[in-house]
């Protein structure tokens, strides 16, 4: 799907399970938020379809009892109070006073229930964003930059908060463009890069993939990357004559050198962050480092839940029918 | 969807700018306050006589009407603007993600707020309308309407209510808009422009464009829907178009809210929607009545009638007996309505005389009409016994013979000698013609103008002797009579002693003039004594005309019909110029010299004594202003000396011009068939009042008004105070109580 002409979906399909927290990663301008505004009906897709439980969010009656969503926590009109904000939005689904109570509560707003949302710091207002998903204590919650603006406290109750929804069987999606903060907080990222998959996967796995290499000097460099490769290390040379060894710890290879008669210079196991990996992910896609991209293939992003709290969101793309439809090559700096 | 609306409802209510907003709306109160104001300082400086020309304040609500308007469209439009300028739209359409279902749920909350505050703002703004201008408000003015209009005037509380309505529509209308623009500055422009521009550009067109545009603005509806003025539409037209304003706002907000798929769909049902409500009503409701006329309107052929009035002719059998026999062609003029008003009909101008034309008086006195036009288009006729038609030699018509009071059957043939002489002498060109001059015979002609127009009822003004064709077209043609104005009318029912006793009471002023004022000639001496001596002396020996012949000389009835248009029309205050020229023409007769009389008689006859002019008596003669005897002229004499102690014989001299006339009465006076008539307003001045009052008093739920002063034929004058009651009747069929009076202006 394209948002003001460019192409910002591409043929997305991901699941979200039920029961996890499940970060939803990108650059800015991988599509995240378009995705979850696909979604929601806000965005309708220009080829494909967006379902939410089987049909259309916006068929769906009283939808905030099946999903809750924060797309923009400034998207409130600062002339209400808290109270009235959420007391307006739960009427419309038909969810009664008592949970508006509770949710403030819950949200720790209580206290500033009567007050205009105009005076809230950004952190009030995400806390306010975040209750109002919470209205129709839906069994899928769907969160754009949830953590933005929070104070560490704030930061840690958020975590906690999902993780508890998820505990309960929910379904938790959250965004962000911050990969260390989401491994914190998820169980599961989908990271996205210009519109496309790059990454479905566990947070743990990722950490394996992308554990990182040891560098090693040595008397005789070339001889010991043989050595190394004869016992199934990858070994790349950098550039100042060090060697770059994967698939092996700092252990193995000193006890393989030693064996093998071979001094050591240097060993330096080099561990790789999430950020890293994020970043090597995605460093292809990321928009303002692509000269070029290939624009035709339109994407739906469905969402079709399994019994209780799962979430799945798939494309609606039918392959190859759109490729090149409009052959558009659009150069974005 | 319920849940939807309440939710709409709380977001209205939960936003304190609403009631600030709201409470904006006091500007409108506020600025009809300051017009009333002025309009009410403005009246004060007029003088008697320009204040019923003053323009009206109507139900007041006109003056802050587009204060309440903006103050509405503001509401309606930032309850979705304001959802746009602060991204709330997005919170809200995911919580009812069904859009145009998030829009209209926006219209029964603010259709109730804007309900309930624009009946309050409306009843205001009239109440405070009216508590300013105070007792002026009951001025009535030419345009048949009061200064300021009470709830108690019809259609007043109507208008009101439907100002309150409107503005209620107006917010549905802002909200509309709002949803197209999304933007607060955007539907501020394309407001402004709705409620403001469009009024005003349209006001700056020329006429009838102007009317016609100014019919279909928001401000101009409520009163169209009351049916109490504000431009032309009928009022199920005028409601309808309102809603279909909100309809096609609420389209247009609903397409462009739509996601794009849906878009075609919504402005289809919307399209289809005002269609349905603004096209349909107004078909129903008809053409306007004009464009049915058979007749050719051209220009007038006589260039020195007023611009815009229109000519035709029309056919009409010399003998309505035999219709399909000969035809004789008449002029009937037209004074078009302005068009600034729904056009309610035609209004008749019956001329008087008998012999007048209406055409030329119409078009001399196209000013009185100038606000009868807003509603109705006028016409009169150059009737059958016009003077000048040019069928019948005018010289002839024009003349006649001198009148005696015959005081024995020789001297009563003799003058029906005389009269019948006259009369063959002008009929010998066209027998047939001048055979068919009576009153009946115009009111037919007038039956086929009626025809000739297409419309299905006609109103009328019957001035002077008009009121003989009224009566004889009420007697007629009941049925087609709408209204009915007998303006110092001719009347056939009262005798016509009793009905020259108002010529005894100007008289009896004239003489007090004297007796208090130096510049009267006869000042000093008891007036009433010198006049019964002099006329008395005078039917003895007649008072010769110094230069003329012996037999101009001045009988005492001479010196009455001379001295009468006098009596009763003294001319301007203070000077009384005609008053004044009398007291010396009484002193000069006095003296043995009438050409006093002589000469005021020969500027009006070309003949030193009042000659009994053919042209009026064809038709007097035929209408049954006769005698039918000597002895009955005898017995009416008798009953008039003592009626009239200083006038007695003048009303016995249009029956005296009949006698000896070759043709016989062909259409006596009969009673008016009062169950088939509606109410009809009679009008005079003291001379001609009682009149006017006898003929409408027949006519039941009548009304008359009188007009405390001189004058005959007072709309034609421009009488600005018998305009407006007249006007007020013909427009809105309303009468005057019992009782009403009109007053000069205080000199």
């Amino acid at each position: 799907m394209r948002y003001g002409g460019r192409l910002a979906v591409d043929d997305l399909t991901f699941t979200v399970e039920p029961g996890l927290v499940t970060g939803f990663l990108g650059p800015n301008g991988a599509g995240k938020s378009t995705t979850m505004r696909a979604v929601l009906g806000l965005e309708p897709p220009s080829r494909g379809e967006a379902l939410v439980n089987g049909r259309p969010y916006a068929s769906i009656p009283r939808p905030m009892r099946s999903m809750g969503a924060l797309l923009d926590a400034g998207a409130v009109h600062g002339g209400r109070s808290a109270y009235a904000h959420l007391a307006c939005l739960a009427r419309s689904n038909g969810i009664g006073r008592a949970r508006v109570a509770a949710v403030l509560d819950q949200v720790g707003l209580a206290d500033v229930a009567g007050a205009k949302i105009s005076g809230f710091s950004l952190g009030m207002r995400q806390r306010l964003g975040i209750g109002t998903a919470l209205l129709g204590d839906p069994g899928v919650l769907m969160l754009d930059e949830p953590l933005n603006g929070l104070d560490p406290e704030g930061i840690r109750w958020l975590r906690d908060l999902l993780r508890t929804l998820a505990n309960q069987g929910r379904t938790v999606l959250l965004s962000s463009h911050l990969m260390n903060e989401t491994a914190l907080t998820a169980d599961h990222v989908v990271v996205i890069g210009q519109g496309r998959l790059i990454a479905d996967t566990s947070v743990t796995a990722l950490a394996t993939h992308f554990r990182g290499d040891v560098l090693v000097r040595a008397s005789h460099p070339e001889r010991l990357a043989s050595v190394l490769r004869a016992h199934g290390a990858a070994v790349t040379d950098e550039d100042d004559g060090a060697l770059s060894v994967r698939d092996l710890d700092a252990a193995g290879i000193g006890a393989l050198a030693l064996s093998a008669g071979i001094a050591l210079a240097e060993l330096t196991p080099r561990g790789a962050s999430l950020e890293e990996a994020f970043m090597r992910l995605t460093q292809d896609s990321t928009e303002y480092r692509t000269t070029s991209m290939t624009a035709g293939t339109a994407a739906g992003t469905g969402s079709g839940t399994a019994p209780g709290p799962a979430a799945r969101t798939s494309s609606g793309t039918a392959p190859g029918s759109a490729a090149g439809a409009t052959g558009a090559k659009e150069a974005v700096r | 969807m319920i849940d939807v609306i309440v939710s709409e409802w709380m977001k209205l209510r939960s936003l304190r700018s609403n009631l600030y907003l709201l409470a904006c709306s006091v500007a409108a109160v506020l600025a009809c306050a300051g017009i009333a104001f002025m309009i009410g300082r403005g009246f004060d400086h007029q003088t008697a006589a320009e204040q019923p020309a003053f323009p009206g304040n109507g139900d007041g609500l006109g003056n802050g009407i587009a204060v309440a308007y903006f103050v509405f469209a503001l509401l309606g439009a930032l309850a979705i603007t304001s959802e746009y300028g602060t991204t709330m739209i997005w919170t809200s359409l995911v919580a009812v993600p069904r859009r145009q279902l998030l829009l209209l749920a926006k219209v029964p909350g603010l259709a109730a707020v804007a309900l309930v505050a624009g009946q309050v703002l409306a009843f205001a703004m009239h109440a405070v309308s009216m508590a300013v201008l105070g007792d002026r408000a009951g001025q009535l003015l030419r345009d048949g309407v009061t200064l300021g209009t009470p709830l108690s005037e019809p259609g007043v509380l109507a208008s009101v209510i439907a100002a309150g309505l409107s503005m209620a529509a107006v917010a549905l209308i802002g909200l509309g808009v709002g949803a197209a623009v999304r933007s607060t500055p955007g539907a501020l422009v394309v407001l402004t422009v709705i409620i403001v521009v469009l009024p005003v550009v349209a006001k700056t067109l020329p006429m009838p464009l102007r009317a016609q545009a100014g019919s279909f603005m928001i401000e101009n509806l409520p009163l169209q829907i009351a049916g109490t003025g504000g431009g032309t539409l009928p009022p199920v037209a005028a409601a309808g178009l309102l809603v279909a304003y909100v309809i096609a706002a609420l389209t247009a907000g609903a397409a462009r809210i739509a996601t794009t798929g849906r878009r075609i769909k919504a402005v289809a049902i919307g399209v289809a929607a005002t269609l349905l409500v603004s096209a349909v009503p107004a078909v129903a409701a008809g053409p306007p009545d004009s464009g049915r006329s058979t007749l050719a309107w051209a220009d007038c052929a006589d260039e020195e009638l007023v611009k815009e009035m229109r000519c035709a002719s029309i056919d009409v059998p010399v003998n309505w007996a035999r219709p399909s026999g000969r035809k004789i062609g008449l002029t009937v003029a037209l004074l078009p309505a302005t068009g600034a008003q729904r056009r309610t009909g035609t209004v008749f101008a019956i001329p008087g005389g008998p012999g007048g034309s209406g055409v030329e008086d119409l078009s001399a006195n196209a000013g009185s009409f100038a606000e009868l036009r807003d509603h109705f288009d006028v016409v009169s006729v150059e009737p059958r016994n016009t003077v000048d038609k040019g069928v019948l030699s005018f010289d002839c018509l024009f003349s006649g013979p001198w009148i005696t009071w015959p005081d024995n059957p020789r001297e009563w043939a003799e003058l029906g000698r005389r009269n019948r002489a006259a009369a063959q002498r002008c009929r010998a060109a066209d027998p047939e013609f001048f055979d068919h001059m009576d009153s009946a015979s115009v009111a037919r002609d007038m039956e086929a103008i009626r025809v000739a127009l297409g419309e299905e009822q006609l109103s009328f003004i019957a001035n002077s002797y008009g009121g003989r064709p009224g009566i004889d077209y009420s007697r007629l043609f009941p049925g087609r009579v709408r209204a009915m104005v007998f303006d110092g009318a001719m009347d056939p029912f009262m005798d016509r002693a009793v009905g020259r006793r108002p010529h005894e009471e100007a008289f009896t002023r004239f003489a007090a003039w004297c007796a208090a004022n130096t510049t009267c000639a006869l000042h000093g001496q008891d007036v009433g004594a010198v006049w019964r001596a002099l006329v008395a002396r005078a039917d003895r020996t007649p008072v010769p005309v110094r230069g003329e012949p012996a037999k101009a000389a001045y009988s005492g009835l001479d010196i009455k019909q001379a001295a009468a248009p006098s009596v009763i029309e003294p001319g301007p205050a203070p000077e009384f110029p005609r008053w004044t020229q009398l007291a010396e023409a009484i002193k000069r007769a006095a003296d043995g010299d009438a050409s006093g009389f002589a000469d005021y008689v020969r500027q009006s006859t070309k003949s030193p004594k009042v000659p009994s002019a053919t042209g009026m008596n064809m038709t007097h003669c035929l209408d049954g202003i006769v005698f039918d005897d000597y002895e009955e002229y005898r017995a009416k004499r008798r009953e008039g000396e003592r009626l009239l102690p200083n006038l007695a014989g003048i009303e016995l001299w249009h029956p005296l011009g009949c006698v000896g006339w070759p043709t016989p009465v062909t259409n006596p006076p009969a009673p008016l068939p009062a169950g088939k008539l509606p109410p009809y307003l009679g009008v005079g001045s003291w001379t001609d009042f009682g009149r006017s009052a006898d003929i409408v008093r027949r006519v039941p739920g009548s009304a008359a008004v009188q007009y405390l002063s001189t004058g005959h034929g007072l709309y034609n004058a421009g009488n600005s105070c018998i305009i407006a009651h007249v006007n007020r009747y013909l427009i809105s069929l309303r009468l005057p109580a019992p009782g009403t009076v009109c007053r000069p202006p205080a000199t």
